[in-house]
């Protein structure tokens, strides 16, 4: 399909026109954070700076949810419910850091063992990315091939040139999404095309201090026994923020909620490597002090996920974990941090 | 639609033995007949167990994949849900998904005379290994087993232990930390049967399974016996919720315990930070 613009004002006039087939999630303010909410429910936030507080994770991969209903007639018989997402749902204004962090956590669940959960949310939903036309506060995503223009990872991808959008299908099934409202958009021109490529080196140079993340990605196990973790670690208040706003965190744990005597519900919710029970067992926790475990998310993220995943960075540079940390445990000054030793 | 590799199997409790001190082994066979039938497994691997109403958790079988038709769970009351188990009789239903991890290297290890060393419930996923390797003795060499546990209350699979020292070309020496008034055999660490024995260094391979504190010690002691790092195999405990590589709670040093492990050779642990 050619590439296509859209004119920003008829932006809202195509996203009501998915309500009718999907839940369409729309950046929105709540609380005074820019977050995602419903089209149904939230005002839409359509021009914005920076990326919402949380990642989009939650419509994939919810903060809390019910996975099992076990019913006991009695001890010897139990009927098992499993409980799969599947509404249709189009997420816009996606940011690219995001984009790839669904992307890292598609890998991660739908490898080897397929999460069910995971996929029935996945396969029915439309990633509609916006490209960032300049870093935002706490941003580093240049550092980690994740933004500020998105390079695939997407099935619709919106750039804004100003009074228009120019629109690029990445998937079948964003073309799908657009083939019923195709009278709304023009082609894009050559010249929109230049413009749009102007408008991400301009983005891409008004970085600064970027973080030297290949540097670290290669040198992190030479600083395993580094007194930095325990420097960088010491303020932590094991408030688990860093985990629940990374739009890669995908720890979670099971646990059964008795409902009555003969019927329980399995529920799985996001777990924080930074807490102190995540490592412990009845015998001992493998992980007691605090500079173990912001070693172990840093690890995770720079060396362990790549390992895992054929390279796939778990960081994606959103710098939110750096926004939300009440005592200032900053990733890119730990990166930089790590040098040649 | 790929299959829940999160749904639970129904087995049917077929047996509960008291086997020690608070500590039950359980007999089960699946509910579903089709899956009673394909049901395979190796010593070393684990399950998730639901008990339904309370939770899950890990356990390792403790059968032999010798003995078709059932399998057998060795559990300890320790946690919320192994407590609740502890509750379940005959016919009651439970649920069950795996088996998970890799396993003990069972080909690798013919021909070879063969040092376990189990602390405590370690004995459980051991005992897997031990009876294969008895229902096909021919294929290893010496076969000698130390055993260790707290007290003489939470000795394990007593009649069985015995009747392994029974067999030919193979040895057992059991003790106890703390003796009680009816205790007459070793009273000691198990560290402490190490001078007991004697074993050929270049044909021996330990298989080591016990609490976190007993690797560091055993390990050291099977050095110095001039075990080569690759010859000594130990299986990790983790807290392996999913046990399929996604809750991220097993993960020591960039390997997820529950696939890539629970068995791992030392020379592997030795790479692998934080793992013993």
């Amino acid at each position: 399909m050619n590439i296509l613009k859209l004119e920003k004002s008829k932006l809202s006039g195509l996203l009501k026109s998915w309500n009718d087939d999907f839940e369409v999630m729309v950046p929105a303010v709540e609380n005074g954070n820019l977050v995602f909410g419903n089209l149904g429910d939230y005002e839409p936030v359509l021009d914005f700076n920076g990326r919402p507080l949380l990642p989009p994770k939650e419509f994939m991969f919810p903060q809390i949810e019910k996975t099992f209903s076990f019913n006991a007639a009695d001890n010897t018989k139990i009927g098992i419910e499993t409980h799969l997402d599947n509404t249709k749902r189009v997420i816009w204004g996606i940011r690219p850091c995001d984009l790839k962090g669904i992307k890292t956590l598609d890998t991660i669940f739908l490898s080897k063992y397929v999460d069910a959960y995971y996929e029935a949310r996945r396969n029915n939903t439309i990633l509609m990315g916006l490209n960032c036309n300049e870093p935002c506060n706490y941003g580093f995503c240049s550092s980690c091939q994740s933004g500020p223009f998105a390079n695939g990872d997407f099935d619709i991808l919106f750039t804004d040139l100003g009074s228009d959008y120019l629109v690029n299908i990445g998937t079948k099934q964003g073309e799908k999404a657009v083939s019923k409202s195709l009278k709304l958009f023009k082609t894009a021109t050559d010249a929109d095309q230049k413009k749009a490529s102007d408008i991400e080196a301009a983005s891409r140079k008004a970085f600064k201090n970027l973080p030297a993340m290949a540097t670290a990605q290669q040198r992190l196990p030479q600083y395993w026994d580094d007194v930095l973790w325990k420097q960088e670690s010491v303020n932590c208040i094991l408030c688990g923020g860093c985990n629940f706003v990374c739009p890669t965190c995908h720890c979670f744990n099971i646990e059964d909620v008795a409902c009555d005597k003969q019927i329980s519900t399995r529920m799985r919710y996001w777990d924080s490597c930074q807490l102190g029970g995540f490592t412990q067992m009845a015998a001992e926790n493998t992980r007691p002090l605090q500079e173990e475990r912001l070693r172990q998310r840093i690890f995770h993220k720079i060396v362990y996920t790549p390992d895992l995943y054929d390279g796939a960075l778990g960081c994606t540079g959103c710098g939110r974990c750096i926004e939300v940390c009440p005592v200032e445990i900053d990733i890119t000054h730990i990166i930089g941090r790590i040098k040649v030793k | 639609m790929t299959d829940n590799i999160y749904t639970p199997h129904l087995m049917t409790i077929k047996k509960v033995r008291e086997e020690a001190e608070g500590i039950k082994t359980f007999t089960l066979e699946f509910n579903e007949p089709k899956l009673q039938k394909s049901f395979e497994y190796k010593p070393g691997q684990f399950g998730e167990v639901t008990i339904f109403g309370v939770g899950e958790a890990p356990i390792s079988i403790t059968s032999s994949p010798a003995n078709k038709g059932y399998i057998e769970l060795c559990v300890a009351k320790v946690g919320k849900v192994t407590q609740a188990m502890h509750q379940k009789r005959e016919g009651e239903v439970i649920g069950f998904r795996g088996p998970y991890g890799n396993a003990f290297p069972f080909n690798e290890l013919a021909g070879k005379d063969i040092l376990f060393v189990g602390g405590g419930i370690g004995l459980a996923p051991l005992r897997s290994l031990i009876n294969q390797m008895f229902a096909e003795r021919e294929k290893f060499g010496k076969i000698t087993i130390l055993y260790g546990c707290q007290t003489p209350k939470r000795l394990l699979f007593m009649d069985e232990v015995e009747r392994w020292g029974k067999q030919p070309n193979s040895q057992v020496l059991f003790t106890v930390d703390r003796a009680d008034d009816t205790w007459q055999g070793n009273v000691g660490v198990i560290t402490t049967l190490f001078t007991q024995v004697s074993f050929d260094a270049a044909k021996t391979y330990a298989v080591v399974v016990g609490p976190p504190i007993m690797y560091r010690f055993v390990i050291a002691e099977c050095i110095k016996k001039r075990l080569a790092d690759d010859h000594i195999i130990v299986s990790l405990e983790r807290r392996m919720e999913c046990g399929v590589g996604k809750c991220g709670h097993c993960q020591i040093s960039g390997i997820y315990c529950c696939m890539d492990g629970p068995v791992f050779t030392y020379a592997q642990v030795k790479s692998l930070k934080e793992a013993v």
